[in-house]
């Protein structure tokens, strides 16, 4: 594995925010993940886990610096082919659901595939196998309002993993949850890792989720202290 | 289906409520603009109708330099072979001074073959007394509009005098009174055409041959084909333009004011579109992260908007429709005013071309007036949107 190129590579990595005053967000960030790691991102509020984990995401550029997924310097690529990564090799997991309301949860996770132009039907067949996996069989045809919190979060990870990304990304993903349902998100993220060979990277505060880790991440003002 | 359609739909059918305001307001103001456009369709086509239809639609008159068409009848012939032709009429007309008792009045004294000029002018229709074909039977007869017999105070029976310099005085008997409810009531006097030749003191010769046509519209394309043959020939268009202006004025003046009800409406739906973003930005960062691109997003909206203008549209002409119908239906009698001549119910005329037009313009405005919403979607910062609840 060591001689595989990493999924992930990070070569003096900066955001730097202009609002009056230079911030630099992340500091010459220099970082290696390999295919099918669960990452831990830990750090005070305010270190720059979101804006490390907005960059990975492709959904912000950096202000100077390399980054290469799967090999390919990305920072150099236009909307439309980031947008096209993020789809395909790319899943999201936030705080907040942001699932669509109006949609069953069956429809939210078949989502991601229909915006790569997948036919219905077949993205039907894989969003009822991964509601399953993340054990919601019997609430596909219930909409975000009429589920839980947790439920909520189960199915957001569905369709994280539906258009099958070689990388998943969780800002906070149990942020928002008590802390019994937040292990049990935890751990099915761990699960699904384990069983897909997926690489995880999940931004967290809780100490003991991050310790079961294959690394842990620490990030102090912008920078990268310990990997 | 595309997710873009899928969303757009769905997100209409949660608004309930405020896609069936926006629908119902574009549908209103649709339906208004469909039934004043039938309505004046209807009426202006009456308009042509009641008085183009009794126009010559073309008029020849001699060629430069002579006062008369010398051999009418090589002439009527070869205007009988140009294809569309359905009635032709020779008339020889001139100033005459009419006398009867203490009055007297000067007018147009006009000669023609009962028959043929009846074709052109529909002349019978409008008889109020007496009979037109009597000119046919009798000699030195003389059929005048409702306003001359006024000011002239004659009655059917009566005979007035005739004259004119350089003509031959008749005395003429009135057998027939007609109203137009145009000038041409107190203006024109009809005559035989020999009664005419008479009076004028020529041989057997005509000023002048009307022309009708199974369409008016051709009027120009016919007269040019007489005037190929040496005669000057006018079309009604060229000889009563403002018959076409009144029409056209209006119609214009009432579609602008129409349309732009249409546009006020179509502009009340940026408004509940630009809400809706304003409401749906976590889900439309989630969109982006999931690879959904800027065009997408903004597809989303333009098609709400554009569905939207569409359902109004369909409604509104569907309506439209049915009331213009409900309308047309209904023969109001309404008073025959001289100012309309002889319309004396609502005429409507249902275009299907200018439906489908209406439905397609709506749509597209709609589709256009969505690019401002779309726009303020297009600018959420995916990563804020997301970062919020
Ligand atoms: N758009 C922006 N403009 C200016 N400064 C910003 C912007 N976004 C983030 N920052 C700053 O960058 C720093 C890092 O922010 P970031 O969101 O990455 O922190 P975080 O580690 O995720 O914190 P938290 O645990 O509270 O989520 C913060 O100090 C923040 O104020
Ligand atoms: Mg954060």
């Amino acid at each position: 594995m060591t001689n595989e190129s990493p999924v992930i590579e990070l070569k003096n990595l900066t955001k730097v925010y202009q609002n009056g005053v230079e911030f630099r967000a992340l500091d010459n960030a220099n970082l290696r993940i390999e295919k099918g790691e669960f990452v831990a991102i830990v750090g005070p509020s305010g270190s720059g886990k979101s804006t490390l984990m907005h960059l990975i995401g492709l959904l912000d550029s950096p202000s100077s610096g390399t980054l290469l997924i799967d090999g390919k310097d990305v920072t150099k690529m236009s909307d439309k082919e980031r947008s096209g990564m993020r789809n395909s090799i790319l899943g999201f997991v936030f705080q907040y659901h942001h699932l669509l309301p109006d949609f069953t949860a069956l429809e939210n996770v078949m989502m991601p595939l229909l915006i790569a132009g997948k036919s219905r039907e077949k993205a039907k067949n894989v969003a009822e196998e991964l509601l399953k996996e993340v054990g919601l069989e019997g609430r596909m045809d219930h909409r975000p309002g009429e589920l839980s919190g947790g439920q909520n979060q189960r199915v957001a990870i569905a369709r994280a993993l539906s258009c099958s990304p070689s990388i998943v990304l969780g800002d906070e993903p149990t942020g928002n949850l008590d802390t019994k349902t937040g292990d049990m998100i935890y751990e099915l993220l761990r699960r699904l890792n384990k069983e897909y060979n997926q690489t995880f990277i999940v931004v967290t505060h809780n100490e003991e989720l991050a310790s079961k880790a294959d690394k842990i991440i620490r990030l102090v003002d912008g920078k990268i202290t310990v990997q | 289906m595309s997710y873009e359609l899928l969303i757009a739909l769905r997100q209409l059918r949660a608004r309930k409520f405020q896609t069936l305001l926006s629908v119902g307001a574009i549908a209103l103001a649709v339906m208004v603009l469909t039934v004043s456009h039938s309505l004046l369709a209807g009426f202006t086509g009456e308009l042509y109708n009641t008085t183009v239809e009794k126009l010559p639609h073309v008029s020849v008159s001699p060629e430069e330099g002579e006062d008369y068409i010398y051999l009418y009848g090589t002439l009527i012939e070869r205007i009988s072979s140009i294809e569309g032709v359905t009635a032709i009429s020779p008339f020889l007309t001139g100033q005459a001074s009419f006398k009867f008792k203490d009055n007297s009045l000067n007018c147009e004294l006009r000669g023609t073959v009962p028959s043929q000029e009846n074709q052109i002018s529909s002349i019978e229709e409008d008889m109020v007394e007496g009979s037109f074909q009597e000119l046919d039977f009798s000699r030195n007869t003389v059929v005048i509009g409702s306003k001359l017999a006024e000011k002239l105070k004659v009655n059917l029976g009566d005979s007035v005098d005739v004259s004119f310099p350089n003509a031959n005085p008749l005395s003429l008997r009135v057998v027939g009174i007609f109203h137009t409810g145009s000038p041409l009531d107190e203006s024109l006097a009809y005559t035989s055409l020999k009664t005419a030749q008479q009076f004028y003191d020529v041989s057997d010769v005509v000023n002048g041959v009307s022309v009708r046509l199974r369409d008016f519209n051709n009027d120009r394309k016919v007269a040019n084909e007489i005037e190929e043959v040496g005669y000057n020939a006018k079309g009604w268009t060229e000889t009563d333009p403002a018959i076409l202006h009144t029409i056209a004025i209006e119609s214009t003046s009432n579609t602008v004011l129409y349309g732009l009800i249409v546009v006020v409406a179509s502009f009340g739906v940026v408004s509940t579109l630009n809400l809706s973003v304003i409401g749906a930005r976590g889900q439309i960062g989630m969109l982006r992260a999931m690879g959904a691109q800027v065009s997408g997003i903004q597809r989303i909206f333009i098609l709400q908007s554009g569905i939207l203008g569409l359902l109004g549209a369909l409604f509104g002409t569907f309506t439209g429709v049915l009331i213009s119908l409900a309308i047309g239906q209904y023969e109001v009698p309404a008073d025959p005013s001289d100012a309309y001549g002889s319309i004396s119910f609502i005429p409507i005329v249902v275009h299907p071309q200018y439906i489908l037009s209406i439905i397609l313009a709506v749509f597209l405005l709609n589709l256009i007036t969505g690019v401002y919403p779309a726009r303020q979607a297009a600018k959420i910062d995916p990563i804020k949107a997301i970062s919020s609840k």
